[in-house]
């Protein structure tokens, strides 16, 4: 979706600050946060493209004045009510009001979790799994498109033309994945793109690049 | 934390905190976690992943020049070899600076980084500055970190788009001929192997 998160050649951030800003977390509740996120991995997995479109529908005002880890926060108490574990009448009284159906699902210690982690998660499909449409060094364009729901093709890309320096390999299609709609799996190509193609004479350096992964759907010959 | 959630809440506690804290303990008290679990994890996070995973791979590819060819050839294999895999690291990919090209990552859609390399995410890496501005001026990012590239070195941004994690490999600093490779990798930054700083 066109949405804030989307933030690629946007102005008027400000500066980077490197220092005030070299942290982690800057409170206790972030890291539990965190811990939380990980740990229901462990219990009852979801996808991170799914995560990722729950902080994608966070109003924009409202992405740009909430911290980081309250936007997960935001993610994870959705994912646990859409899958029936956490009530909203939970959340209200900050109390346990029902017993989820553990039917299925194993609790992991940390010893146990850190090994599911160590391991990841299957993205990748052997590469015979597609037929690829791009080779290497071909010039694509990248999609239009302005549809409401994730995808991983960033607007300042959209319309674009660059050249494929690579062909990653077979992925699972995040705009499906994150709608639980299947893997669709398809090439991902690491294509580049010149900054005076994407800036113009705005670009600090003719000669700079940008280069982006992008699954086959989001490109077309250019 | 107490999975007895009858007791009181701390009065100073105030908002996000609060409602974290009531999420873990309903999750607590449905068996879905443990607080130990959460201890672990964000413990191995903070404390065992972190930026010397991916300086020991640096410093043994500036010294075994094998080794560096089959890092860039086949990150995820080479990288694997060695333990580094793992959640937000399944397809981890190492680029090399040169004289010629520098690299810089970001993740502008959300926070994409190496975490079996390089851990979690400085929050600056995370900040709508850095995901906004490095695209389209890395330039001048790289002065808000006191970095100014020759005029003939060309940048390149690599933008964390699909699940492909990026480590910058730093240029092996002059006049290190003769240290060790435990040395070289004391040498190697964090911020370097993001490419917003020069080893």
């Amino acid at each position: 979706m066109d949405g804030i998160h989307d933030m690629g050649g946007m102005q008027g951030f400000g500066p980077v600050r490197p220092v005030e800003e070299d942290y982690k977390f800057s409170a206790d509740w972030q890291r539990r946060v965190f811990g939380l996120t990980q740990a229901l991995a462990g219990v009852t997995p979801f996808n991170v493209d799914e995560f990722r479109r729950e902080i994608e529908r966070i109003p924009p005002a409202d992405y740009l004045n909430t911290h980081y880890f309250e936007k997960w926060l935001i993610a994870l108490e959705w994912f646990l009510q859409d899958r029936g574990l956490v009530s909203a009448d939970e959340l209200a009284a900050s109390a346990k009001l029902f017993d989820a159906d553990m039917a299925g699902r194993e609790p992991v210690d940390g010893a146990a979790l850190i090994a599911i982690l160590g391991e990841g998660v299957e993205l990748e499909f052997p590469r015979e799994t597609a037929v690829p449409a791009f080779a290497e060094g071909a010039a694509v364009r990248v999609k239009p498109r302005h549809d409401a729901g994730h995808n991983r093709s960033p607007r300042y890309l959209r319309g674009r033309t660059g050249n494929i320096v690579a062909d990653v390999g077979v992925f699972q299609f995040p705009d499906t994945v994150a709608e639980n709609l299947g893997a669709n799996p398809q090439h991902l190509y690491t294509v580049s793109f010149a900054a005076a193609d994407l800036w113009g004479a705005d670009a600090e350096s003719a000669g700079d690049e940008v280069l982006a992964d992008l699954m086959e759907s989001y490109l077309e010959p250019a | 934390m107490s999975d007895d959630h009858s007791h009181e809440h701390d009065p100073l506690e105030k908002g996000t905190a609060l409602r974290v804290r009531a999420l873990e303990e309903i999750l607590v008290a449905k068996g879905l976690v443990t607080s130990e679990a959460l201890d672990t994890v964000i413990s191995h996070y903070e404390n065992n992943v972190g930026p010397r995973n991916g300086a020991s791979v640096v410093a043994r590819a500036w010294v075994d020049a094998d080794f560096k060819a089959r890092l860039l050839a086949d990150g995820p294999d080479t990288l694997a070899s060695l333990g580094f895999k793992g959640f937000q690291g399944e397809h981890m990919r190492v680029i090399e600076n040169t004289p010629d090209v520098h690299n810089m990552v970001v993740c502008t859609l959300c926070s994409c980084y190496p975490w079996p390399l390089l851990g979690l995410p400085p929050a600056w890496f995370k900040s709508m500055a850095y995901r906004a501005r490095a695209v389209s001026e890395p330039r001048a990012v790289l002065a808000d970190f006191g970095v100014t590239l020759p005029a003939d070195t060309s940048v390149r941004v690599w933008d964390s788009t699909a699940e492909v994690r990026y480590l910058v490999m730093p240029m092996r600093p002059a006049g290190t001929d003769a240290l060790t490779e435990a040395e070289l990798a004391a040498l190697v930054t964090r911020d370097g192997m993001i490419g917003t700083a020069l080893v």
